[in-house]
């Protein structure tokens, strides 16, 4: 063998593993870690993701019926986001976020479009396709906090993990149509003080897996206006509701959230003052347990109403109203209206000033003022879907 | 009988109708001056659209759902680049997933690409307000890019329907003499400019300026994109007054109280420009906006008026 050969055949056994991610030093029979495949060295930065973090902080004064009243400042939260596509035809996120100690992996996901046309799967842990608010993290909210109705029969933030399909298709020029189908594996949001969690087994048959749907269709109306209109559902077909403190439970239970949301958009002819109404109108129904683990059968309904006006590119105004029956004995009423102005200094930065009013049929009614700053370094983007 | 052949007529006419429609290549481009160059360049063979329609600022167009649904359907998709568009067209691009007209697909065409950008920044900060990375974007609005812009519409529909080369290279041909005998007018309108001075709101006339020989004073944004402070617009207002400033320009979607305060606190005149096709009357080509350009300046900047 001359020398030639011999370097072809070293080149050949060892590929360009020795340069690429994995080990240092890479033999045969190692873990081998897709560096064969790429460029990427352990020192390389070229592929790395777009990463941003945003952090949530509020300062506010709480006037509470019967609780505790006063002052308090918070970071709510501190986020982690990075991006990459990870192949021609799948990009991967994941969503670290801390409201204290620990950090929570909020989000992990890849979004597949090799399909071809307009379908997307994405499979991980994400945030559920229900209406328009559901899939965005609280921070990035037109309002402080997500509807009242939203928050009772969702939960604050939903995030499950599964799998989603979903494909859009033109209707004419200019109606776009969006469905989704997800099967995940629990929807319950985290219910870490509920006297009472509701939980899905850990290992279950196909059938008991949750469940996502969305259709919603988007048209443009004359030169200056959009609408949207969406129907969403979220089944949860099997659970177990869980005593914390004293051990009991009761299972085979079962519960289902449908909404129907419509949104305008109005922009001017410089796209400098926009406006923006909507709302969204849920049914929750299935079973409800009380403090007793008693079990009982109930429907219940609430909507929220919006409003938003820009005047500048940097500054807007609007109002939410929230109300709906408590899932509870007797389904006493909730009821919120939040008024805010928000002001971004630049797409990096934002200030806003929030008045909340929350009225509860036989419980204790608040009154909150808040000031909200929450800072973005860097990318910030959740390729949130409409 | 007479009913059933009038059908069939009809519905013979109605399919050739639409075959031939079918058969045009499907274009969208993102502002109306593109639009109107590729116009002039594809002739009958193109069927465009324009994303904007003239009067916005193009930093903050919203996407609109017929937008999607055009660029899912394009053959050939044009922008300006250098970020222009970065507000609306990744999302649009991304969800429309459409792979003909993907960067690096023969579809896509970038009228700025190999364009000599101004402004680019040594360190990309928000320092420096909301700059762009590859430079001042607002290119279309450099009298003499007409022909830049048009060679590349030209290229990128060869690509795409290669077959209809020669249509496309005759019509760039009259289309360029055209602009030689603008670009030659213009030339001679603002012999009488260089040195003078203005202030702009946001750095879209940093081109038009240039290739004037026109002095930026400063502008009304106290970075770009950044809103103005009571503090840069006093020192800008004294800026003005030293150097005998007394003209600001303006696009549509900019010309607010503020512009006319600054203009009326040196005792001069806000000067409304196009920043694309479409948002002003009369400007519906992009040789006729230039021809307006070159108007009001030449009003504005007359020795009579100007400093």
């Amino acid at each position: 063998m001359n020398s030639l050969s011999f370097r072809a055949c070293v080149a050949l056994s060892f590929p360009s593993a020795v340069f690429a991610q994995g080990a240092a030093f890479q033999t045969p029979g190692m873990p081998t870690m897709g560096g064969n495949l790429g460029q990427a060295t352990r020192f390389s930065n070229e592929f790395n993701p777009a990463f941003g973090i945003a952090i949530d902080s509020i300062a506010d004064y709480l006037d509470e019926d019967g609780g505790v009243d006063g002052w308090n400042a918070t970071i709510r939260s501190g986020e982690l986001v990075a991006n990459a596509w990870v192949d021609p035809k799948a990009w991967a996120y994941i969503v670290l976020t801390s409201e204290g100690e620990a950090p929570d992996l909020e989000e992990a996901a890849v979004h597949y479009v090799g399909l071809g046309s307009n379908t997307t799967i994405r499979a991980g842990r994400f945030f559920v396709d229900f209406g328009k608010q559901m899939q965005a993290h609280i921070h990035d909210l037109r309002t402080l906090e997500r509807p009242a109705v939203l928050r009772t029969y969702l939960g604050e933030e939903v995030k499950g993990d599964g799998v989603e399909l979903d494909h859009w298709w033109a209707s004419g020029d200019e109606t776009a149509i969006r469905a989704s189908f997800g099967v995940f594996r629990s929807l319950f949001p985290e219910e870490e003080d509920a006297a009472v969690a509701r939980e899905v087994a850990e290992r279950t048959s196909l059938g008991d897996f949750n469940f996502t749907a969305r259709v919603t269709g988007f048209t443009d109306v004359g030169e200056s206006g959009v609408f949207q209109l969406g129907a969403s559902a979220r089944m949860i077909p099997d659970f177990e509701a869980v005593d914390t403190g004293g051990g009991g439970s009761v299972a085979g239970l079962d519960d289902t959230v449908l909404g129907l949301d419509a949104t305008y958009g109005w922009s001017d002819d410089t796209g400098t003052r926009k406006a923006t109404f909507g709302g969204e109108f849920l049914v929750a129904t299935g079973d409800r347990v009380d403090s007793t683990l008693a079990a009982f059968d109930e429907t219940t309904s609430g909507f929220y109403v919006f409003g938003d006006y820009a005047w500048t590119k940097n500054d807007s105004a609007g109002v939410q109203f929230s109300t709906c029956e408590l899932p509870e004995a007797g389904t006493p009423d909730l009821a919120e209206v939040e008024l805010y102005y928000t002001h971004w200094f630049s797409e990096y930065h934002r200030l806003r000033f929030a008045a909340t009013q929350t009225d509860v049929d036989a419980g204790s009614d608040a009154t909150r003022f808040a000031v909200q700053y929450t800072v973005f370094l860097g990318s910030h983007q959740h390729g949130l879907n409409w | 009988m007479k009913t059933l052949v009038l059908s069939l007529l009809v519905g013979l006419f109605a399919f050739a109708t639409d075959a031939q429609a079918a058969d045009k290549l499907k274009v969208v481009a993102t502002i109306p001056d593109l639009a109107d160059i590729v116009r002039e360049v594809g002739g009958e063979r193109v069927d465009v659209t324009a994303l904007t329609k003239g009067r916005e600022n193009l930093h903050l167009v919203t996407a609109r759902p017929s937008h999607l649904v055009a660029l899912s359907k394009a053959d050939v998709f044009v922008q300006v680049g250098l970020s222009l568009e970065v507000a609306f067209v990744p999302g649009l691009m991304e969800t429309a997933r459409n792979p003909r007209i993907q960067p690096g697909a023969p579809g896509f065409v970038n009228v700025s690409e190999g364009w000599e950008a101004l402004d680019k920044p040594a360190n990309v900060s928000r320092q420096a307000g909301d700059v762009h990375p590859q430079g001042n974007p607002h290119m279309n609005l450099d009298p003499r890019a007409g022909r830049f812009m048009a060679e590349r519409v030209r290229d990128g529909l060869i690509r795409v329907d290669a077959g209809s080369k020669e249509l496309y290279a005759k019509r760039f041909a009259d289309y360029e003499k055209r602009l030689d005998e603008a670009e030659a007018r213009w030339s001679e309108q603002r012999k009488a400019w260089s040195g003078k001075k203005v202030v702009v709101y946001h750095q879209e006339y940093g081109y038009l300026c240039r290739a004037c020989g026109i002095d930026i004073v400063g502008s009304i944004e106290a970075k770009p994109g950044i809103p103005p402070t009571p503090n840069h617009l006093a020192e800008l207002i004294a800026k003005m007054k030293e150097t005998g400033c007394t003209t600001v320009l303006t696009a549509p979607w900019s010309n607010d109280d503020t512009v006319a305060r600054v203009a009326e606190a040196v005792g001069g005149k806000a000067v409304e420009l196009p920043n694309q096709c479409g948002g002003i009357a009369g400007t519906d080509t992009w040789i006729a906006m230039m021809d307006l350009v070159h108007r009001r300046l030449g009003e504005a900047l007359s020795p009579a008026k100007g400093p």
